[in-house]
């Protein structure tokens, strides 16, 4: 009786529990219904693929609008700095008014009905990601239900993460190559992070060196940076 | 004798900032000061039905970590509530705190729930931390690692699904203030040159000082003495720590 109750009590659209991906697609869903928009795609910046390379969690693109647009454009709309952190004003994007985009990305997107796009960064667990609302007319999306819903986000994807740890763990690094990155960004030296860690110096190499290798940086510096953009350290 | 409400409408700056706040809850731009963040957050706390508000910075060493003060209800002054929470009795809290992304609640009393039903899909139940038997907490977590959390008490605080995601969207932007204010490692940053910033940046980007040198066309002697300047000027030891604490600081991207 009371389960009933909570049923028809909820509000329309509304997944709350989120730990496999059909629910992650079906909460998506019902932000997309919440606030006006057509298509959403959820990415998170792949560290391990190198720059310019996102990984997929969940959309509901076509997967010609996909093809045409790539994955490559997405990673270049994120890096361009519009999108939005949680309790900021939501920007529309328009391909027109999109520079960082290629003629060819911007046609793709017109082409496949992605007019009017709001790219909103999330955080959940300590890993990042990011999720493109778009519509077919501008004006469509509801900018104060928006700032809402990218909360929901949040709370969605960390749900999502909680029961996914492959997920999660946008981490490449080992625990101990992880925990070497953070002596040495506090500026220690490779004989001091031995004798903290307790092991020798061309163990603390070897493991920063596996670091630099996995981030597919050039020297200790990049990987040091590489690993506080992407909040590993 | 009191002022009437018609009058107070008249005073300066009163009218303007409560007409600004009707129009656009979502505060985008920088408070004047942070008493006037204060009174944004003690409008929150009135909006969620409780009797405070408690601004805190999150500090991690390693495995633990801790609650440091920033601001409340009692601004310019600090709260037995806030004193509490940061206690040392209090760390379990602040690991909570640490792990959450989801808002948490509390409440010693059975019959008292702060969320509804529906919110309480999206918030944790935590055992009640000393000093505050019934409240609810937003952890809030910016760029550049700087994280913290604001805390509402009451015994009388109701908040719903929507609420709850506002309330929390809301707490983001005034954290953010709070912390250009407050933030003794952010308020105090160094003031790097342009070129100096420069060269760190091209550092950070895997740039050797010959790379930098030919990329900026300075000599190589040049390119060396920014960074070392600017090692200096961060309190640095070495070239990487000085990149780490500008990445950290959010002085370059």
């Amino acid at each position: 009786m009371l389960a009933i109750q909570t049923t028809l009590a909820a509000p329309l659209h509304a997944e709350r529990s989120v730990t496999s991906r059909a629910q992650l697609a079906r909460f998506l869903r019902g932000i997309c219904l919440d606030i006006g928009a057509d298509h959403y795609i959820l990415v998170q910046p792949s560290v391990e693929r190198g720059p310019k390379s996102v990984r997929i969690i969940s959309s509901n693109w076509v997967f010609d609008a996909l093809e045409d647009f790539g994955s490559e454009g997405i990673a270049n709309l994120i890096e361009s700095g519009n999108t939005t952190g949680v309790g900021e004003r939501p920007q529309a994007l328009t391909p027109e008014t999109s520079p960082f985009l290629s003629t060819r990305e911007r046609a793709g997107l017109v082409e496949h009905g992605h007019v009017e796009l709001y790219c909103q960064k999330l955080s959940a667990c300590g890993t990042m990601a990011f999720v493109l609302f778009s519509s077919h007319i501008s004006g469509q999306i509801q900018p104060t239900a928006l700032t809402l819903a990218h909360m929901k986000c949040c709370y969605g994807l960390a749900q999502f993460f909680k029961s996914n740890d492959n997920f999660a763990a946008n981490d490449p690094l080992s625990e101990r190559e992880r925990e070497c990155l953070l002596w040495v960004s506090e500026g220690k030296t490779t004989d001091e992070v031995a004798l903290i860690l307790g092991v020798s110096a061309n163990t603390i190499n070897s493991y920063i060196a596996n670091a630099i290798q996995k981030f597919g940086a050039n020297n200790r510096a990049m990987a040091i940076a590489t690993a506080i953009r992407s909040g590993i350290i | 004798m009191l002022l009437e409400v018609s009058t107070l409408t008249e005073i300066p700056g009163f009218e303007s900032e409560q007409a600004a706040a009707h129009q656009s809850p979502w505060l985008n731009k920088p408070a004047s000061s942070l008493l006037a963040t204060a009174r944004n957050c003690q409008q929150l706390a009135v909006h969620l039905n409780a009797d405070s508000f408690h601004v805190f910075f999150l500090v991690s060493h390693g495995e633990t970590c801790r609650l440091i003060p920033a601001t409340d209800t009692d601004a310019p002054g600090i709260t037995q509530i806030s004193k509490d929470l940061t206690s040392r009795g209090s760390e379990s809290f602040a690991l909570a705190i640490d792990e959450a992304t989801q808002p948490l609640w509390w409440s010693s009393d059975d019959r008292i729930r702060p969320l509804t039903e529906e919110a309480r899909h999206w918030a944790f139940e935590i055992s009640p931390p000393s000093g505050a038997p019934h409240g609810v907490a937003f952890p809030v977590g910016l760029e550049h690692g700087r994280s913290g959390a604001i805390v509402f008490a009451g015994d009388a605080i109701t908040v719903d699904e929507n609420r709850l995601c506002e309330a929390h969207a809301r707490c983001f932007s005034l954290f953010e203030n709070v912390a250009l204010h407050r933030a003794p490692d952010y308020a105090k940053l160094p003031s790097l040159s342009k070129r100096e910033l420069e060269c760190l940046r091209l550092t950070a980007d895997g740039l050797t000082s010959d790379d930098i040198a030919s990329a900026l066309g300075l000599s190589v002697h040049t390119a060396n003495q920014y960074l070392t300047n600017s090692t200096h000027k961060l309190n640095a030891v070495n070239r990487i720590h000085a990149v780490a604490k500008a990445l950290r600081c959010g002085l370059i991207g």
